[in-house]
């Protein structure tokens, strides 16, 4: 305490220190020197006596005081209370938690089921596809390594623009003069459109009333570029006769 | 496990810390809980129905400091502190508040929980003149402590009553060693004064002399 750093102990201590300090007399902190110092004042001084007799009964008023409420603690009630709410909190949380979990698995095994079925969806769908009619897809005639057929029927590929690649495995192909019939893995159906009289370029025989119609015919190509055998297709010798 | 033992709650080994508690209490273990509130319930319902005067508002205190303890217990920080420093903390704050609302609610002879009074020892061994004058002494003095000015009635509560050394009580309170010796001192002198022992101090110089 600053009084009692203060105090030198050289002269006698005022009335003024021991009032700042004094009280805290039998305080176990207290220094020696101011002990004895703050002693001897209240033997000169009747006035710091009483002050000092007046706090010695007030301090045991208030350890009375204190004494009264040391065992008091709280009711019993509060802690009912409390163990309710940690309850409800922990039950509320943990509840939460499993919803979330639930909810996440359920999301992922929808999404599961969903490609799932979607991945089937669509081969099914191709398989179908395959089955009912060809697949074809559009691609390009080749102009910068030109085959002997197309060589054969410059006029004939020059007005058809565009090949159609056929699906393989359709029967019905007439082999063509002078080639043999490929593997199947080697072959490609292309389907073309071209003029009936083409045809005569192949090797067949055409009707020259008819010579100048545009008909859809599907060439069985070999890997050497070359058709092998050629296949009118149902709807377009409707068309065309 | 052990019988009586809820599951997902473990044993409460008595010299377990209250940070592990508190740790076990925020995964959900109830009984970690429960002993923490045993641990700190009484003194922080002590220092508030001191600084308050009255239970119900204690009891109101306490279950606000707790309940805080459950639904935020990331509050607490390891690092600042103890817990029991921290409760202390917030048990304080409460009663600022509540003192700021109610300054002159007191009232320390409400009953207990048992429907009895708290204070039972005076009763015992008096004669009822005696009793009739302490039991006005205790008034008198209560009431000084509670028209004391918060910041010096704490320092009174902690060092008189709860009879804390002035390290703890700085501890408590957050403030430093000093602050609490000169907030003390100045909570004496104030006693003193509203006990009216002061205006004695004269007269009672004079009759010695005389």
């Amino acid at each position: 305490m600053q009084a009692v750093d203060e105090f030198d102990g050289d002269t006698g201590m005022t009335c003024e220190e021991f009032a700042t300090a004094g009280l805290d007399l039998s305080s176990p902190g207290i220094d020696g020197v101011f002990q004895k110092a703050a002693r001897e004042h209240l033997r000169e001084c009747p006035h710091c006596a009483a002050l000092h007799e007046n706090w010695l009964a007030l301090r045991e008023d208030l350890r009375v005081l204190g004494a009264e409420t040391s065992e008091s603690e709280a009711p019993s009630r509060v802690e009912m209370r409390l163990r309710q709410e940690f309850r409800t909190k922990h039950k509320t949380v943990k509840t939460q938690r499993t919803a979330l979990i639930l909810g996440w698995s359920l999301a992922a095994a929808a999404a599961l089921f969903f490609a799932v079925a979607w991945v089937n969806w669509q081969m099914h769908r191709g398989m179908n596809l395959a089955k009912t009619q060809p697949n074809f897809a559009h691609v390009p005639v080749s102009t910068g390594n030109p085959s002997p057929l197309s060589q054969a029927n410059a006029p004939a590929a020059s007005e058809l623009g565009d090949v159609i690649v056929a699906s393989n495995g359709s029967g019905d192909f007439t082999l063509l003069p002078d080639s043999m019939p490929p593997a199947p893995e080697d072959a490609t159906v292309v389907r073309v459109q071209m003029q009936r009289a083409a045809l005569g370029g192949l090797g067949l025989t055409v009707n020259e009333e008819h010579a100048g119609d545009w008909i859809q015919v599907d060439l069985l190509v070999g890997d050497d570029g070359l058709p092998q055998a050629v296949r009118v297709p149902q709807t377009a010798t409707e068309t065309t006769n | 496990m052990k019988a009586g033992v809820t599951p997902g709650e473990m044993q409460i080994d008595p010299h377990e810390t209250d940070d592990a508690l508190l740790k076990r209490s925020d995964k959900g273990d109830e009984r970690a809980f429960t002993e923490l509130y045993r641990r700190h319930q009484a003194p922080l319902y002590r220092f508030a129905v001191r600084m308050t005067g009255s239970a119900w508002a204690a009891e109101e205190i306490v279950q606000d400091v707790f309940m805080m303890l459950v639904r935020e217990p990331k509050k607490y920080d390891v690092d600042r502190g103890t817990l029991g420093a921290f409760l202390y903390g917030v048990a304080r704050n409460r009663i600022m508040k509540h003192l700021e609302r109610a300054p002159r609610d007191f009232s320390l002879d409400e009953k207990g929980d048992a429907g009895h009074e708290i204070h039972p020892q005076l009763h015992e061994q008096m004669t009822p003149a005696r009793w009739a004058e302490l039991r006005e002494r205790r008034e008198q003095v209560r009431s000084a402590v509670m028209e004391l000015p918060p910041e010096f009635r704490e320092a009174v509560v902690l060092c008189e009553l709860e009879e804390m050394s002035y390290e703890e009580a700085a501890h408590t309170l957050d403030c430093p060693v000093g602050t609490i010796r000169s907030r003390l001192h100045r909570g004496r002198a104030l006693l003193l004064a509203k006990l009216e022992m002061l205006r004695e101090v004269p007269k009672r110089a004079n009759a010695s002399r005389g």
